[in-house]
């Protein structure tokens, strides 16, 4: 793949916008709520993209591309049970307890609603994961341009990190979330025309259901048995596993998504944040699913002459993860390759800023405000902001030096994910809705989940991967491995939660107001018009959501 | 022009503004562009940039506090 001056020249100018936007946002930033919380300002439909966009960094762009090629239209599941049930959740009960409660973050929440210990512990896995997180984008992205456009893998890490390091030091969270929005339109519009014209190649859906497997064309009709489809599970590991725990595990708990919805101007946009993000995140995989649907149809012996083909992965098989570049590569000429790199690459930066904004925020209030130096003035928390958004910068450099002796990046996030947010959702669910639950229930809970997700994984093998400890039993697939991980430590946490609960002291009900359901008074929006309030939106959601399903089915 | 600077509506509007100006310019001066895909996305773009720079001048605004 080779670019001409007007493709750098698209990439040069997003570069300039990005740092422009910091400058821009620099002006308003005061105190260390504006640099880490945005100060509670930032309008609907702002916080709705970002809160989306959040989930959309490159590794999720390549890996659903790459999933599209791989399982077919089952990748669908990612959205149509792994997100917007997850998400209406999280509008209609979750959120009037996170911004209710006023707390800066989930660590924070989790001190007002258990005890110290228990945000410690999920403050520090939480940093670490984030830390991980924008390192392995970081990584991603050099590799990738090192393999299609051939730059030099060190200047792309020192390039994309000064950029990001640049924007999200003058402007905190608000510039994160400003850019997040610009690279949602950049993936969204920069890759709308690839799907119309490679789909128009492939001769449209029905000629790509005429040259595809059934299996690789319906997303439920062959989910009865693990062997009868290429993703390698039934539909009881991914209802439960997928559907339920990782999924309300990431979208309710993951404070990086959820700082998006926090930082609305005021509970009814807070609760409507993740509704009205569920939106576009119902016809994602048209964007992200689609061409690898597309691609692999594209392979058939009927369309050969189209002269499209994914890369061998030097194995004999095909390297997915190169699905989507070499898409782009096919079908856009010069000027459009610009726009579809610079959207690779916005996804890439975007990904990282999000994740070291949610760094600083959680080191400087939950780690360094609450365990090293308490009670200083605003000034020095922002002043330690600042300096958390260097060090997280300068980890994921060191982390995607790391990550460069690990070979695929998505089973390693899908790992520390499993591990760390797998078990979270039970402690959350537990606190929420059951006012018996303790902090001792809920810190040894979310430590034997933990434990939990490392043992399932040392004693499982899947494509070559866990059985670390003993393989004791193989699992069709990576994925299927990552749901069962996530499910058993899932499981695990509920029921530690619950046991030492009823063995220890609860907080009393007065500390628990606007903490606990049962003693929360219910937000009520009467005066507003109903596609204002929270309850119809979250019901056309649902509807539509299984209607697709059943489209697909 | 700093209150325009910081609507986001306007900034991603220009964005793509330009980005549709260097697709549809650099389509008409030089063979390299001249793509029939180049100028649909172009004059995509800039719809799109127009509509989100001049049509969304209030909703973005983060206000001053």
């Amino acid at each position: 793949m080779n670019l001409h001056i007007a493709d750098y020249l698209i990439i040069i100018v997003y570069f300039l916008f990005v740092i422009g936007v910091g400058f821009i946002i620099k002006k308003k930033i005061k105190t260390s709520n504006d640099f880490l919380t945005s100060g509670r300002n930032i309008p609907l439909w702002i916080t709705s993209l970002a809160f989306i966009s959040a989930n959309l960094g490159a590794q999720e762009v390549l890996g659903m591309v790459a999933s599209g090629a791989k399982y077919g239209i089952m990748t669908v599941h990612f959205y149509w049970v792994g997100a917007i049930f997850a998400m209406v959740f999280l509008g209609v009960f979750m959120m009037p307890f996170y911004y209710g409660s006023r707390a800066r973050s989930v660590p924070e929440f989790l001190k007002l609603r258990f005890d110290e210990k228990t945000r410690g512990l999920n403050a520090i896995s939480f940093a670490i994961m984030t830390v991980f997180s924008s390192g392995i984008s970081l990584f991603a992205l050099a590799k990738l341009l090192e393999v299609i456009l051939h730059w030099d893998f060190d200047v792309s890490i020192w390039l994309a990190a000064g950029i990001v390091m640049i924007y999200t030091f003058l402007g905190g969270l608000t510039s994160a979330v400003y850019n997040e929005v610009l690279q949602f339109f950049l993936i969204v519009l920069g890759l709308s025309p690839l799907v119309i014209v490679a789909l128009h190649d492939a001769g449209g859906w029905s000629n790509i259901r005429t040259l595809l497997q059934p299996e690789m064309t319906h997303a439920w009709k062959y989910m009865g048995h693990a062997d009868s489809n290429p993703m390698g599970i039934n539909f009881m590991s991914l209802i439960f596993g997928l559907g339920f725990v990782m999924s309300f595990g990431y979208w309710c708990t993951d404070f990086l998504v959820v700082q998006r919805a926090m930082m609305a101007k005021n509970m009814n946009a807070a609760q409507r944040t993740p509704l009205i993000a569920a939106i576009p995140k119902m016809f994602m995989p048209l964007i992200v699913v689609l061409p690898g649907v597309i691609a692999i149809t594209l392979m058939q012996p009927a369309l050969a002459s189209k002269g499209f083909n994914i890369p061998s992965d030097g194995n004999g098989g095909l390297d997915y993860t190169m699905t989507l570049p070499a898409l782009i590569s096919h079908y856009y000429p010069t000027g459009l390759l610009g726009v579809g790199i610079t959207a690779l690459i916005a996804s890439f930066m975007s990904g990282m800023a999000g994740n070291v904004t949610a760094f600083n925020s959680v080191f400087t209030f939950d780690i360094y405000q609450s365990y090293f130096v308490k009670n200083k003035s605003d000034k020095h928390y922002l002043i330690v902001g600042k300096i958390a958004t260097i060090a997280g910068i300068l980890f994921s450099i060191m982390t995607a030096y790391i990550a460069t002796g690990f070979n695929n990046i998505n089973d390693f996030l899908q790992l520390v994910f499993s591990f760390v947010n797998g078990p979270l959702f039970a402690t959350f669910l537990l606190g929420m809705f059951w006012k018996r639950t303790t902090g001792h229930g809920a810190f040894w809970g979310l430590l034997a989940g933990t434990l939990a997700a490392a043992a399932t994984h040392g004693l499982t093998l899947a494509e070559g991967k866990g059985g670390w400890m003993y393989p004791l039993y193989e699992i069709h697939s990576g994925m299927g491995q990552a749901f069962i991980v996530a499910s058993v430590s899932w499981i695990v946490n509920f029921c530690t939660t619950i046991i030492v609960s009823l063995f220890t002291k609860p907080k009393p009900d007065s500390e628990l107001k606007g903490l606990v359901y049962s003693l929360t008074e219910k937000p009520s929006y009467h005066q507003n018009k109903w596609y204002l309030k929270v309850v119809p939106l979250a019901i056309i959601l649902i509807v539509a959501t299984l209607i697709l399903n059943f489209i697909f089915f | 022009m700093y209150k325009k600077l910081s609507n986001l509506g306007f900034v991603i509007g220009i964005f793509f503004i330009i980005i549709s100006l260097i697709l549809i310019i650099g389509g008409l001066v030089s063979s390299a562009l001249a793509y029939k895909l180049n100028f649909y996305t172009g004059f995509s773009f800039l719809l799109f940039g127009i509509v989100m720079s001049f049509f969304n001048s209030n909703s973005g605004q983060h206000k001053e506090k």
